[in-house]
């Protein structure tokens, strides 16, 4: 499979828990998928009836399988409809265009031990972590904030691993976050994957802890972030006004209008989709542009970030 | 050739107290303080002395403000200690090393091995500008090197000194200098003295 594309098949469809659901994508033309590492993720492209939309999620499947890849979605009642189109919509048999994988959330390789925090399903990239440290050897712990019923779902990726412990929100179960994170031993790097206000949580207790930036890693939920009050765009090059709708991100409009914008986490985290933004103000909701480019308001990351106010013009 | 733009060199700056740090552990090459230099790193430190070690190695006069330091011979035995400590190091904590760049790195690359990563430590050179060579003909390593010449101390080739340095192995590259002309051995000058 060669392109700049790949088309999928459905072969299995699984709702592991409700509102969880896992699918099993194979190649289309029953060849071999690249190889993806741990952590890696891949942009889907969701054809709806009346719309279409491009979800990126993290591969749960063993890092390197080139037969199958593994995810599993998260149905979000509110915000963008992609994953409630792969809860109501997807069968098997189905073909799904995608792209090739990606990775901004690789295990650091020279770390004497890795702790991970997730929070929900972000512990889809952890999954593949455990696979690949079970292969390794390398030292490891997961902890992994969600519902009490939810702590079994995962069991098939966990086995019964020693290193994996759950916390729920019930007193004695609560992760301590500053103490775990104040005894950890040199070496250690940190992931840490969840909500936005949980991964704020987590960076803010490292810091105060003495953390090296460098030892700190993140990954964003990018779907959650992508929704709000509906404006207009205006694409300068193009010529072209999209109107972006309360549930689709500015990347989403722009899209849909035919005009190509690069991208790749979909997320604000990896600044592929950056764009020189020629009027307005931007609401600025990625992790990527600094304070300073902010405050300059001369860039906007359309994946993530919408207008404060009225209307954006974008050189694109 | 000696004097190359390299760089990949270490650069070095005076030493401060990360403050966000859970512990501190600063380590002197006692033989490198100017007068006076304990207590300007005193009072660099006072702001964390609560959570500050000291280790003065090679002769020194504690002074007040660096917490309760600890006496070691030479770099060898700062390397056993970080080695054997029995109180493993925290992802929190930093080291800070003072001395010659043998020193520095011996000090460093031992504090790696024990788990930590660059960014906890933090290095400043002072004194000599000596060096540790290491031959890319017998892997060797010569110490200390003050001359833009040396004899190798493993196999006695003259080796050139290069401006190439290896964090790995805290040395600088030494590459035979009379290869083509056999016995032909530029001046010697004492360069890094
Ligand atoms: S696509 Fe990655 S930051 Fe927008």
């Amino acid at each position: 499979m060669i392109g700049d594309t790949l088309l999928l098949q459905v072969a299995a469809v699984t709702d592991i828990a409700p509102g969880l659901r896992h699918l099993r994508l194979v190649a289309a033309d029953g060849g071999k998928l690249p190889p993806a590492a741990a952590g890696a993720h891949v942009q889907f492209v969701l054809e709806g009836a009346a719309r279409t939309w491009r979800n990126a999620y993290s591969l749960v499947s063993r890092p390197g399988a080139r037969d199958a890849w593994e995810i599993i979605v998260r149905r979000v009642p509110t915000s963008r409809g992609g994953s409630a189109f792969i809860h109501e919509q997807i069968k098997v048999g189905d073909r799904l265009v995608a792209g090739w994988p990606g990775n901004l959330f690789a295990p650091v390789r020279i770390a004497r031990h890795h702790l991970m925090i997730a929070g929900g399903i972000g512990i889809t990239p952890f999954l593949s972590y455990l696979a690949e440290f079970g292969f390794t050897g390398a030292g490891h712990a997961l902890h992994v904030c969600c519902r009490e019923g939810e702590k079994d779902v995962f069991g098939p990726w966990l086995g019964n691993s020693p290193a994996v412990a759950f916390h729920w929100d019930a007193d004695g179960h609560r992760l301590d976050i500053p103490a775990l994170l104040a005894s950890q031993p040199a070496g250690t790097h940190l992931y840490v994957c969840g909500p936005a206000a949980m991964n704020d949580e987590v960076m803010a207790a490292a810091a105060a802890a003495g953390w090296p930036a460098s030892h700190v890693h993140c990954e964003h939920f990018g779907s959650a972030l992508s929704g709000g009050d509906p404006f207009r765009a205006f694409l300068a090059r193009s010529g072209i006004e999209v109107d972006v709708a309360e549930d689709e991100s500015l990347l989403d409009a722009i899209e849909r209008a035919g005009v190509a914008a690069p991208c790749l986490c979909r997320g604000g985290a990896c600044g592929v989709c950056v764009t020189p933004l020629l009027e307005g103000e931007a609401e600025h909701r990625d992790h990527f542009l600094s304070a300073e480019e902010r405050a300059a308001g001369r860039l906007i990351m359309p994946c993530v970030s919408r207008a404060r106010a009225g209307r954006l013009v974008l050189d694109l | 050739m000696l004097h190359s733009d390299i760089k990949s060199r270490p650069v070095y700056r005076a030493l401060e107290p990360d403050l966000s740090a859970a512990g501190h552990l600063l380590v002197i090459e006692t033989a490198t303080l100017q007068p006076g230099g304990l207590a300007s790193l005193a009072d660099a430190f006072a702001p964390v002395a609560a959570k500050l070690h000291t280790w003065l190695v090679g002769e020194a006069q504690a002074v007040p403000g660096l917490g309760k330091p600890w006496h070691l011979p030479a770099v060898a035995d700062v390397v056993d200690a970080l080695a054997c400590a029995t109180r493993g190091y925290g992802i929190g904590d930093r080291l800070y090393v003072q001395g010659t760049e043998p020193f520095l790195w011996s000090v460093a690359t031992a504090a790696a091995i024990v788990g930590f990563g660059p960014d906890q430590i933090r290095l400043c050179h002072a004194g000599s500008l000596q060096r540790r060579v290491w031959c890319t003909h017998c892997h060797g390593f010569t110490e200390p090197v003050t001359t833009n010449v040396v004899p190798c101390a493993g196999c006695g080739r003259h080796l050139l000194v290069r401006d190439h340095f290896s964090r790995r192995l805290g040395a600088f590259m030494g590459v035979m200098v009379d290869t083509e002309a056999p016995g032909e051995v530029p001046a010697i000058e004492e360069v890094f003295a």
